[in-house]
């Protein structure tokens, strides 16, 4: 009886400790996002940590901050928006295309030189973003490309090839080699069985792809703001900087987390349509087993 | 319904040859059995005829039809796959219906013009393959939902379903439970016979090979050693390789010398002696009995020899024997020679170990093979003698 009940009180123990981690865990990676959400409510004008702020009560909240964010600024919130949008959905369609091919080929072709092209990318992806924005001002200038969308959406879709596509490859690597194959005998082409077979296979992978693919260039401030100049073309990450510089906003957290919180929300939306994807394991059950 | 003719076909990857100069001729309606060890090149011939690897040399007809440059979307040919390769992200229904929704056959109206199956027809053709398989119940699943003998059939089915000019099998009972196994040769055996279309099978499983081919083509380095009907095979293996390959338990081989004896030869390997017929060639032989062509006895006859039980393995219906020859009757006694082991199949449970028996072998049924492996026979030792 007795070791019998000792590892009954070990197993509780281990349970309840790893509770504990995680709860603290938790608390420390939301208390953040929670920040902000009751700033955004408050009145305060300088938010400061106290109990008034920390925990709201029904007197003190107030969507005001909200109201200003969207219906009171210059340029206003819509324009920044779809501008964002427009950045971040075409960078994420065609990164994610060309990643989508990046992988087959790297995957799939034996060609000369493969290797040394994959740690040729991977060593790319080493240096900071951040270290190109000189340069590539340069570059696109020449081009007469800045303060355009393509002049954005170019580094930015480049960008997401080079991370993508390494990860569609290596997910790609995963799949047995006689799926595709039992797809050529079936009456595929190669191209068919690449679209047909390969791609729905990775669904997974090219979701969390398309994901990060629409996070970069979303939150992206760096490039955006050496390349656009225009107000018309301010993304919500310059809007949200702009914020900060201006009499309106210079200290008023309540405005800058309002527009914080408002921002996050299309990368919530996007995430929740594509989780669903991200949920791996299809490939399961192909092979034997 | 077609045949399929190699000819000549090599293949070469980097630095080793896979595949070196097979040419076999398969039948329309044929079971030919590929039967090698693993690394014998069987399973890229089969890839070679389907067209997922391209020979070195060599060339390969479906019917009348040379394909060397077809691709294997255009070789209308159907594989199963060891891992059976179906699509996971579809349904049984989809993966068997998956051939049907991208092929295009001639009009009834205009055959000149190209048209897709009707969604009635593949429903028709890929229900039906379901119900042949016994799969009518389980096509809504996904393949994770099957178990493998279900995604066995399911395969199956994808490669029916298409009415192909042949069916390439490898290895597709591999992956099976024992039990499982020998009833999906039975039923693949069953297939065959209801479909008499060429199937060519690929296996390094010899009990597999010996059921189910028609012929059976036996591989080593990549080269082509016999290609025979099972029973041909058995009797009358082209060499020592093709002997020891096939037949469980596996063939006994002494190698000893064919010496004068009396009017005739004897093949002598002490202390056995085995008589030879026809006109055999002097000096080293290598002799192959089956273990079943071994007496075992507890009483003395003129030619036998005496012998102890080693070891018994009992196989369920009979049981292998493993002997000494010329063990000593009684361990108090020096051995002479060192004795010599071999082997017996005799019924269940009539020997044990540590019994003293006397061996003796059917002559008529032993085979000779030269220093090289060749089999020889009486023809061929004799023109060898001229």
């Amino acid at each position: 009886m007795k070791p019998r009940r000792r590892r009954r009180w070990a197993r509780l123990a281990k349970r309840v400790a790893s509770h504990v981690i995680l709860i603290g865990a938790c608390a420390f990676a939301l208390f953040p996002i929670y920040f902000i959400v009751v700033t955004s409510l408050s009145t305060l004008p300088i938010a400061g940590i106290t109990a008034h702020v920390l925990v709201p009560s029904p007197s003190t909240i107030t969507t005001a901050s909200y109201g200003t964010v969207l219906y009171h600024l210059s340029p206003n919130f819509l324009t920044l928006l779809t501008n964002s949008l427009i950045f971040s959905g075409s960078s994420a369609a065609i990164g994610l295309a060309l990643a989508a091919f990046t992988g087959f080929a790297l995957s799939k072709f034996n060609f000369p030189g493969r290797r040394t092209f994959v740690y040729f990318i991977l060593l790319i992806s080493l240096f900071p973003g951040v270290l190109l924005v000189i340069p590539f001002y340069f570059m696109f200038s020449s081009l007469g490309l800045i303060d355009t969308y393509l002049g954005l959406i170019i580094p930015y879709s480049a960008g997401a090839v080079v991370f993508s596509g390494i990860l569609v490859k290596n997910y790609m690597d995963s799949i047995p080699d006689d799926i595709e194959e039992a797809a050529l005998v079936d009456g595929l082409s190669r191209t068919q069985a690449f679209f047909r077979v390969l791609i729905p296979l990775c669904y997974p992978v090219l979701g969390l792809a398309a994901f990060l693919a629409f996070i970069g260039p979303y939150t992206d401030f760096a490039l955006a703001h050496v390349f656009i100049t225009s107000n018309n073309l301010w993304t919500l990450a310059l809007g949200i900087y702009n914020i900060n510089s201006t009499d309106q906003g210079a200290q008023n957290y309540g405005l800058v987390t309002a527009f914080a919180v408002v921002m996050s929300l299309p990368i919530v939306v996007f995430y929740m349509v594509f989780q669903r994807y991200i949920i791996g394991g299809l490939t399961l059950g192909a092979v034997r087993g | 319904m077609t045949g399929i003719t190699l000819q000549n076909i090599s293949k070469r990857f980097k630095t080793e040859t896979a595949v070196d100069d097979v040419s076999l001729a398969i039948q329309d309606g044929e079971f030919v059995v590929i039967l090698g060890a693993s690394g014998s090149g069987k399973s890229t011939i089969l890839r070679i005829i389907a067209g997922l690897e391209v020979q070195t040399s060599g060339h390969v007809y479906i019917g009348d039809m040379l394909v060397d440059d077809y691709e294997p979307r255009d070789r209308n040919l159907a594989m199963v796959f060891q891992s059976y390769a179906l699509y996971p992200h579809l349904s049984a229904y989809e993966n068997i219906a998956f051939g049907l929704r991208v092929r295009r056959v001639p009009r009834e109206d205009d055959p000149e013009r190209l048209r897709r199956f009707s969604r009635d027809e593949i429903d028709t053709k890929v229900r039906s393959a379901g119900q042949m398989l016994g799969i009518g119940g389980m096509l809504e699943k996904r393949p994770a939902e099957l178990s493998g003998g279900q995604r066995q059939r399911v395969a199956l089915a994808r490669a029916i379903v298409r009415d192909p000019e042949a069916f390439l099998l490898d290895e597709p009972l591999s992956n099976l439970d024992a039990k499982i196994r020998s009833n999906a040769r039975i039923e693949l055996k069953r297939l065959h016979a209801r479909l008499r279309q060429t199937f060519v099978f690929v296996t390094h499983d010899q009990t597999e090979a010996m059921t189910l081919g028609d012929r059976l083509a036996i591989l080593n380095h990549g080269r082509l050693l016999q290609c025979d009907s099972p029973d041909r095979v058995l009797s009358h293996p082209a060499n020592q390789y093709v002997a020891s390959f096939v037949g469980s338990p596996e063939m006994v081989f002494l190698e000893g010398n064919v010496e004068p004896a009396g009017t005739g030869y004897t093949f002598v390997k002490e202390p056995v002696r085995i008589p030879v017929r026809g006109v055999p060639r002097m000096g080293p032989v290598t002799v192959g009995v089956r273990p079943w062509d071994v007496r075992v006895e507890r009483s003395s006859s003129p030619s036998a020899v005496p012998a102890r039980v080693t070891g018994v393995e009992r196989l369920g219906s009979s049981d292998q024997l493993f002997l000494e020859l010329g063990a000593p009757s009684s361990p108090t006694v020096a051995p002479t020679l060192p004795p010599l082991p071999v082997r017996a199949v005799v019924r269940s449970y009539d020997f044990n170990v540590g019994d003293g028996v006397f061996v003796s072998f059917d002559a008529d049924r032993a085979l000779f093979f030269d220093a090289e492996g060749a089999r020889l026979d009486s023809m061929s030792v004799a023109t060898r003698l001229l």
